[in-house]
């Protein structure tokens, strides 16, 4: 069997990471090659020189025993391969067909023939089992039928290798079963799919072969059939996944967070978070673990009263603050480190002070009256500094100069040293170094240990076993399930987050 | 730190060299000699009572670029300086005309009146963002159109001198008049307040928590809210503060100035526009913005002595400087906010995907 | 009151005053499908009128008054084209400035060019005539208001339904949008969202143009300082209100369109001039007030 695709060699640095290291990878024409690997691993920055929208600093692309260079997704495009984002490339306001045929529409003389356009849609649809309403709008679709446009897409461009990038993130089981059905009746029509992830139990459903990137290197090429989840787990990380290493549990206190009954709706009046109660004490680390979209931001944010809540109760620190806005959290004791450092956790524009006071701003210890005490802000901010060992020269700089693992330390730092009584941590390691996430980690437990109460979400799912006392799981804005993670696994946290009941 | 703000500083002297050029080139294709006019500007804004007159111009035009400095320094676009200038004006030249009393108190009364019709105006633009989800941009450009036929219906109508041909109200009584300073020969005592205005907001940016939470406010308004700080109650502050300030501009501009309130007078001159554009030349700096000022009412003053004597129009001075902010907005060293955009951060491994948007 | 009101010649000046606001509109409606935050088309449209001035005056004829005023002020549009698409600068900061450019330029070749001020009246400016439709033009009420304008007039009402085709029936409009919406992933497919992003504005600069001739040669024959006076804003805000819909912005301009010419007739019934000025205004911000969480856009444009 020839081979679609080869990538030989292929090495690509960013300042300070090495992300891809002379990698190899063979993929065989017909196959599900699934390409694993930890968060980090070089499998994103992988695939965007696969799909030309980066460009590498060495090693070359072979499609079909020829020999390419990709300047943009285009040149991917007409080489035949088909890329289906983790963050989808659609536009919401027009319909499933006109994205489909965006830039290669059918025509009756000059105008559009959306009949046409429609039908194709349908064609390919049934040919592959991918049922989408042509002229349904974008917007009005759930997330499993857009993956099914974009992989619309990639078929009317009539892509021999599709290439999913963590294509079940964001699925419900059924959606998966779905997606999976699918993937093989692509190569059963001879298409070559490649399927990055790191699920394991999705790599032994669905593959052929299986390459697993760690620390930016491709260290093994593996036949599916002939490996098992041990082993690829045990390539993935390089070392034995030894959840026992939990820390030891310590002193519960009292809770620190009250919810009950709490239901919150979105901006456009769905009930995103449905009669939820939960309770975080002083001394303990609440994981939530839910798939994206399933209330969990929303929870979030109206416990820091970044969000009304429609209904119910949220105590924190003995106050009630459902109906409070985020100051009035935080002098109740409450920090928070937010998902997106950007948008929300920092102003790149300001200096590193300026980020660093925010929240602290109306403490006595730093103003005098209406002034604020400069030489005491710039102290704390060097403390903070140096203490979550963020690289950069001083206060003074901008903070649009730091990079993304540094800004995440940066705020990370910032809510940890109010000492807040209840911390709650949003995906608090995202972006991080290795040697980061294992000092992060080591922080989030020490906070535990002194007294204060952490309510964390994480994508990942052996963080939040490793770090939590217990684990709450969410779907559909109810909670499911509570765990203790000394009992359970990502297997089982999976079933629950996907909407499986016992 | 100190590479940006010397980069910044050279964009801007670029900016206004190739502002200037332009303007040469359209004062040469329109068939005059351009270094002939420019030396007539330089000449007819810095000798004589050229002195005095861009002096005298610095008042409304710094006035108004610190007025509508505080809500773009917050992220709040203000463009209805106008008609809160215009409303403020009337409020304050009534007062000054028809309040009886010690000529010290009316004219202290004059000016709180212009604050205070100022800030209300302003006030009207920041309830309807906040309320009625009504961008500020909009609202307080619209509300100007109103603001200026309330003024030019109650000086036609109720408060019109009928002893004179043109609209306008009786003349400000002499005692109640502001004085003018011994100052290259008469510049206004209004001065004195600018000189207040400026140093309390460079107080208040560089100084104050609260001066900081609305620069950071102007930054990221997500980081500000997600910090603690009451983003709305801001919007409403720094929008009454930056109509009463404008209001007394107002004010001043026929108190101390040309003590009857002629209608259309006070937007003739577009100094609203001008202080618009003297507070994104500095980056909504107090200092700078004085340069600024002082820079863009001598471009005013000496392109009138530039039409006087050259038969140049003095508006060549309002291309100059629109030209001077288009050159620097393109070059994009000039944004309200320096937010470096998520797309243009270095990408590492693990931020090219953002989930979550569809 | 009301029946002396509502007649044939109040839709007239409802016409007459929906027309340039309309074309304005038309130019910001492209512009914002595209993803370019317009809001120049005040200052665009002063500059369309005095070119249309100028050109008809030189040439002493209105149609080339038109042609000139169109290709100056796309010419103009470029501005803000080069810096807000090939230098991502604030589009609000350069739009105010454009403005105000627009302005400053106008009000010093107006004395400097012609050698009046203010005012510029002239035998030799060639005004456009209005073209009456046969039959259609006699019909009750609507006939002269409907079919008896100018080119520019019959031009503003047929674009309506042109533009619609384009942008909903045609492959370039499609991209045109897509761009608008997700300029990154068009541009993942091909698509280059700069040179739609500048084909907009240049169309808009067009329009503009129009507007503005038909403000200066239609509405009067003359050139005023400032003459646009806020009409370029309205535009803008009737792009937003009509949710840059073809359908919607017509009804948004017919909103302004019917509050100045009914100011203007309550005017003629003994209310002063400096009131019924301000209708326009007043109703837009009394409709913007109605229309509510329109402007999230805008607002997140603004909000930083």
């Amino acid at each position: 069997m020839s081979n679609a695709l080869e990538l030989r060699g292929i090495s690509k640095s960013f300042p300070g990471v090495r992300a891809n290291d002379n990698v190899d990878l063979e993929v065989r024409r017909g196959d599900i090659h699934a390409i694993v690997g930890e968060n980090g691993a070089g499998k994103t920055t992988l695939m965007s020189i696969l799909y030309g929208l980066t460009a590498p600093d060495s090693g070359e692309i072979v499609v079909d025993g020829r020999t390419v260079r990709f300047n943009s997704a285009l040149d991917a495009i007409a080489a035949g391969l088909g890329m289906v984002h983790q963050a989808f490339k659609l536009f919401p306001t027009l319909t499933v067909a006109e994205n489909v045929v965006f830039r290669n529409e059918p025509r009756t003389g000059i105008f559009l023939d959306r009949a046409e356009a429609a039908k194709r849609v349908r064609a390919l649809g049934s040919e592959y089992g991918l049922m989408v309403d042509p002229g349904a709008r974008i917007e009005d679709l759930p997330v499993g039928v857009l993956q099914r446009v974009e992989i619309l897409k990639a078929l009317y461009r009539d892509a021999q290798v599709l290439i999913l990038d963590e294509p079940t993130a964001v699925l419900t089981p059924q959606e998966r079963d779905n997606l999976f059905v699918t993937l093989r009746r692509l190569k059963d029509r001879g298409r070559t799919v490649i399927f990055i992830t790191h699920k394991l139990g999705e790599v032994m459903a669905v593959s052929d072969r299986v390459t697993v990137l760690r620390g930016g290197r491709a260290v093994a090429h593996l036949d599916t059939a002939s490996t098992s989840p041990t082993e690829v787990s045990r390539l993935m990380t390089g070392r034995n996944v030894d959840l026992d290493s939990r820390p030891p549990p310590s002193l519960l206190g009292e809770a620190v967070l009250s919810v009950t009954d709490l239901t919150v709706r979105d901006d456009d009046g769905l009930v995103r978070v449905d009669a939820v109660s939960l309770e975080v004490r002083s001394g303990e680390i609440l994981g939530v673990a839910a798939v994206a979209g399933n209330g969990q931001h929303e929870l979030i944010e109206a416990i820091c009263g970044l969000r009304p809540a429609d209904r119910g109760s949220i105590v924190v620190g003995g106050r009630e603050v459902a109906a409070a806005d985020m100051a009035v959290t935080r002098e109740s004791g409450l920090a928070y480190i937010p998902e997106d450092r950007h948008r929300v956790g920092t102003a790149a524009g300001g200096e590193v002070w300026a980020n660093l006071v925010m929240g602290f701003q109306r403490r006595k210890r730093f103003r005098r009256g209406r002034f604020m005490r400069r030489a005491e802000v710039e102290e704390h901010a060097r403390r903070i500094i140096a203490d979550y060992d963020v690289r950069v020269a001083g206060p003074a700089v901008t903070a649009a100069t730091l990079s993304g693992g540094n800004l995440q330390k940066l705020v990370v730092g910032r809510e940890m040293s109010h000492a807040a009584p209840l911390l709650v941590a949003e995906e608090p390691t995202r972006g991080v170094d290795v040697g980061a996430i294992e000092f992060l980690h080591r922080q989030l437990v020490e906070y535990r240990s002194q007294g204060g109460g952490i309510l964390l979400l994480s994508a990942e799912l052996w963080e939040l076993l490793a770090l939590s006392s217990r684990v709450v799981v969410m779907y559909e804005g109810r909670i499911v399930a509570e765990l203790d993670p000394a009992e359970t696994d990502e297997a089982e946290l999976g079933f629950f987050m996907t909407g499986g009941s016992r | 730190m100190m590479s940006q703000s010397s980069f910044d500083r050279l964009s801007v002297a670029l900016s206004i060299v190739a502002a200037l050029l332009i303007g040469a080139a359209v004062i040469a294709l329109s068939g005059t000699n351009p270094l002939l006019a420019y030396g007539e500007m330089v000449e007819g804004a810095l000798t004589g009572s050229g002195l005095r007159n861009t002096t005298a111009r610095m008042i409304p035009i710094v006035g108004m670029g610190l007025a509508l400095s505080i809500p773009f320094r917050a992220g709040v676009i203000n463009l209805g300086g106008e008609g809160q200038m215009v409303l403020g004006g009337l409020a304050g030249t009534l007062c000054a005309i028809y309040l009886p009393g010690p000529p010290a108190l009316v004219m202290a009364a004059s000016i709180v009146a212009g604050a205070v019709a100022g800030a209300f105006w302003a006030f009207l633009a920041a309830a309807g963002q906040i309320w009625l989800k009504l961008p500020i941009l909009i609202s307080s450009l619209l509300l100007a159109y109103p603001a200026r036929a309330i003024t030019s219906y109650l000086v036609r109508f109720p408060f019109a001198d009928p002893t004179v041909t043109s609209s306008s109200t009786v003349p400000v009584p002499d005692a109640n008049r502001i004085p003018k300073l011994p100052l290259f020969g008469g510049v206004s005592a209004s001065l004195v307040l600018l000189a207040f205005f400026l140093v309390a907001i460079a107080i208040f940016n560089q100084r104050t928590v609260a001066g900081y939470e609305t620069r950071m406010t102007g930054l990221n308004s997500r980081f500000s809210r997600y910090g603690g700080v009451g983003v709305d109650r801001q919007v409403v502050w720094v929008m009454l503060a930056s109509g009463a300030i404008a209001g007394v501009i107002g004010t001043h501009l026929v108190v101390g100035e040309t003590y009857r309130f002629l209608d259309g007078d006070l937007v003739a001159s577009g100094f609203a526009w001008t202080g618009l554009l003297v507070t994104l030349l500095a980056s909504h700096r107090p200092l700078p913005l004085l340069a600024a000022g002082a820079f863009f009412s001598a471009l005013q003053i000496g392109g009138l002595a530039m039409q006087r004597n050259v038969n140049v129009p003095w508006q060549i001075a309002l291309v100059v400087q629109a030209v001077v902010i288009v050159v620097l907005a393109g070059r994009f060293v000039l944004s309200r906010r320096q937010r470096a955009q998520p797309e243009e951060i270095p990408m590492a491994e693990g931020e090219l995907t953002v989930t979550g948007e569809v | 009151m009301f029946d002396q009101l509502f007649d044939g010649a109040l839709l007239e000046s409802v016409f007459r005053a929906l027309i340039p606001i309309l074309l304005a509109a038309i130019g910001g409606l492209v512009c914002e499908r595209a993803g370019v935050f317009q809001i120049s088309l005040e200052g665009m449209m002063l500059v369309g009128a005095f070119a249309a001035v100028a050109g008809s005056y030189l040439g002493q004829s209105a149609l080339l008054g038109v042609t000139i005023a169109m290709a100056v002020t796309a010419l103009f549009s470029l501005i803000l084209g080069y810096g807000a698409v090939t230098r991502r600068g604030d589009p609000i900061v350069l739009g105010v400035a454009v403005n105000l450019l627009a302005l400053g330029l106008t009000s010093f070749l107006l004395p400097q060019l012609f050698g009046v001020r203010g005012v510029f009246q002239h035998p030799r400016i060639d005004g456009l005539d209005r073209l009456a439709i046969p039959f259609l033009s006699d019909l009750p009420l609507i006939g002269q208001a409907l079919f008896n304008l100018t080119i520019p007039g019959y031009l503003s009402l047929l674009a309506i339904p042109l533009i619609w085709l384009f942008l909903f029936r045609t492959p370039i409009g499609l991209r045109l949008r897509g761009v608008g919406e997700r300029p990154a992933s068009a541009e993942t497919l091909g698509v280059s969202s700069t040179q739609y992003k500048y084909a907009a504005v240049v169309f808009s600069g067009l329009a503009c143009g129009l507007a503005g001739a038909q403000l200066a040669l239609g509405n009067v024959v003359q050139f005023a300082e400032n003459m646009s006076s806020g009409r370029g804003w309205i535009a803008v805000v009737a792009v937003m209100l009509g949710r840059a819909h073809p359908a919607g912005v017509l009804g948004a301009s017919a909103l302004f369109g019917f509050a100045e010419g009914l100011g203007f007739r309550l005017q003629g019934n003994g209310l002063p001039v400096q009131i019924t000025e301000a209708l326009p205004y007043v109703v837009t911000l009394i409709a913007l007030a109605l229309a509510r969480k329109r402007f999230q856009r805008i607002l997140e444009l603004t909000a930083a």
